[in-house]
């Protein structure tokens, strides 16, 4: 698993993918930023953060598009399916690596609430519980995107492919929350609670929900592990 | 070293192996032959773990590959048709991710890597990006690729297709080299290649198992009921003198070439009628240029064999 991370990783640097994505994120978020928390005076980041979710449903799939449509389109699929390796350290290896440029993504934005902490009006108490707790909600979330993305990198041999399955997918299951609250009684409330936007709210309002937290987790795990099974079926056609 | 059993493998309904079996022995260097669309893809890729069959087995050294594949894959070392490579990485970083993933420990590792890239002459290379490199280096890449971790067992897909002659032929001097001390299956669709490096055949047409046996037995015959003789002479001429030769049944025109007349002759197996001919063409004043005996090839052999089978599934049908 650890050669595969350290490849992957070093793969996504080699391309400007990488720094392309990580320069457009911060830079939309630093417009959010600059509006939300200093043109209109709000200490709180769980509000930009939230409004950055919507773009994220982007963001992750053009990070894992190449995950494992490249290696298709290369022919190293077999190189991965006949070494002494299993499909869930590949897997867990290339989700990893993308999880790790989707966390220095954030590090760098980390600036935001720094800015604010330091240079806030005398007086003023700077809610470092709640700005963390939505981090964290935040990045969960993401981790979860980015476990989606690695799944719709997996259907197809093309990286454009790749990434337009995974917003459709993404956006998919970001309206289940929309048409959970078109639809009456209880398939509407099991839509909402499945959706994954719906259970970002306690975070957006500067709540830690740890239900939420679970589900996300819980959510990644599922979608990795159809990934792999995804990929182990082809074996048997 | 490798037992195959009853192998089946359907694809939907389209059935691409049917209930093949063969063993390959430890050292041997099997030749893989089949038409193309005749399965042999298919069986490499489930000999190496990549597909699962229907039906049937594949121990590789008493390891079953469905049951368990780590240890079974660790002692393969596959090159497929296109070489399996990374043009983001340096020769250098790719074997050593090679190493990495076939579990090779820190310690072998470099004196592994220089001793490969020494045999298949890529040291120089080493540091260069594996998509700056020409065709034959990438060939010779994925195949330092299959050396890592020293498994006894190679696969070789079409090993030599792309290759420049010069090349063609460092890469069978090295395929010969290792099948001192390896076993290995060499799939090509070139005979000769067969003829040279390899000991065993197994041919595969239609998805079945159409004949098996080693090299010598294919390509074995006396070679002298048959010769082409070919004289500075007139074709009426030649002809008269060869046909007149004891021993020989029947004597045919094949062509003009280059201003002299080419003949076929038969005689009887174990009849080797040489040294008549030379002395009737002596007697008749008709230079020989060229007398040579032509045996059944293992050329003619797959002909044999493919076309036999292609007949005998068209009458079951």
């Amino acid at each position: 698993m650890k050669a595969i991370y350290k490849r992957e990783l070093q793969a996504f640097f080699k391309s400007p993918v990488a720094y392309c994505v990580v320069a457009f994120f911060t830079a939309l978020l630093g417009l959010n930023f600059w509006y939300m928390n200093l043109y209109n005076g709000s200490i709180e980041f769980s509000n930009t953060l939230a409004v950055m979710t919507s773009y994220l449903t982007y963001f992750a799939p053009f990070i894992t598009m190449r995950l494992f449509a490249d290696e298709k389109k290369n022919g190293t699929e077999v190189l991965l399916r006949t070494s002494p390796i299993s499909m869930w350290q590949v897997v867990l290896g290339k989700y990893f690596a993308a999880a790790t440029v989707f966390l220095l993504m954030n590090a760098v934005t980390v600036v935001c609430p720094v800015i604010m902490a330091l240079f806030m009006n005398e007086g003023g108490v700077f809610p470092l519980s709640m700005t963390v707790g939505s981090y964290i909600g935040f990045i969960l979330l993401g981790l979860a995107y980015l476990a989606v993305g690695t799944f719709a990198s997996s259907v197809t041999e093309s990286q454009t492919v790749a990434a337009l399955v995974g917003v459709v997918l993404l956006l998919a299951i970001t309206f289940l929350e929309t048409i959970g609250y078109q639809i009456q009684g209880w398939i509407g409330q099991a839509l909402i609670w499945v959706s994954l936007s719906s259970r970002y709210n306690d975070f957006a309002s500067g709540l830690f929900s740890i239900t939420s937290a679970i589900y996300y987790i819980s959510f990644t795990v599922v979608v990795l592990l159809i990934t792999i099974i995804n990929i182990e079926r082809k074996r048997w056609n | 070293m490798i037992q195959i059993k009853n192998l089946t493998k359907n694809y939907g309904k389209i059935r691409a192996l049917k209930d093949v079996s063969f063993d390959v022995k430890r050292g041997d260097v099997l030749g893989f032959l089949g038409p193309n669309g005749a399965g042999k893809s298919t069986a490499m890729n489930i000999i190496t773990g990549y597909l699962a069959p229907t039906d049937g087995k594949v121990l590789i050294d008493g390891e079953d590959i469905t049951e368990n594949p780590k240890l079974a894959k660790s002692k393969i070392g596959y090159l497929p048709e296109l070489p399996p490579l990374y043009g983001d990485m340096t020769v250098k970083e790719y074997l050593n991710f090679i190493c990495d993933i076939k579990n090779v420990e820190g310690k072998k590792r470099k004196n592994m890597l220089d001793d490969i890239m020494y045999l298949v002459k890529i040291g120089d290379k080493r540091d260069r990006l594996v998509r700056n490199l020409s065709k034959g280096y990438r060939q010779r890449v994925g195949f330092a690729q299959a050396l890592v971790g020293d498994p006894p067992l190679l696969i070789l897909d079409e090993p030599t297709v792309g290759l420049d002659p010069k090349q063609v032929v460092e890469f069978r001097k090295i395929i010969t080299a290792l099948g001192r001390n390896h076993t290995i299956i060499l799939s090509t669709h070139i005979l000769q290649e067969v003829t040279a490096v390899c000991n065993s055949v197994v041919i595969i047409n239609n998805g079945k198992l159409a004949a098996s046996g080693s090299v010598a037995d294919f390509s074995s015959d006396d070679g002298l009921n048959r010769l082409v003789v070919t004289l500075d002479c007139g074709r009426d001429a030649g002809q008269d003198a060869l046909a007149k030769v004891s021993g020989v049944k029947n004597c045919t025109f094949s062509r003009i070439e280059k201003n002299c007349s080419v003949f076929n002759i038969i005689s009887d197996k174990n009849v080797d009628v040489r040294r008549q001919v030379f002395r009737a063409c002596a007697e008749n004043d008709l230079p020989i240029v060229e007398m040579r005996p032509v045996g059944k090839t293992l050329e003619e052999f797959f002909v044999d064999v493919i076309s036999k089978d292609d007949a005998g599934e068209g009458g079951e049908e």
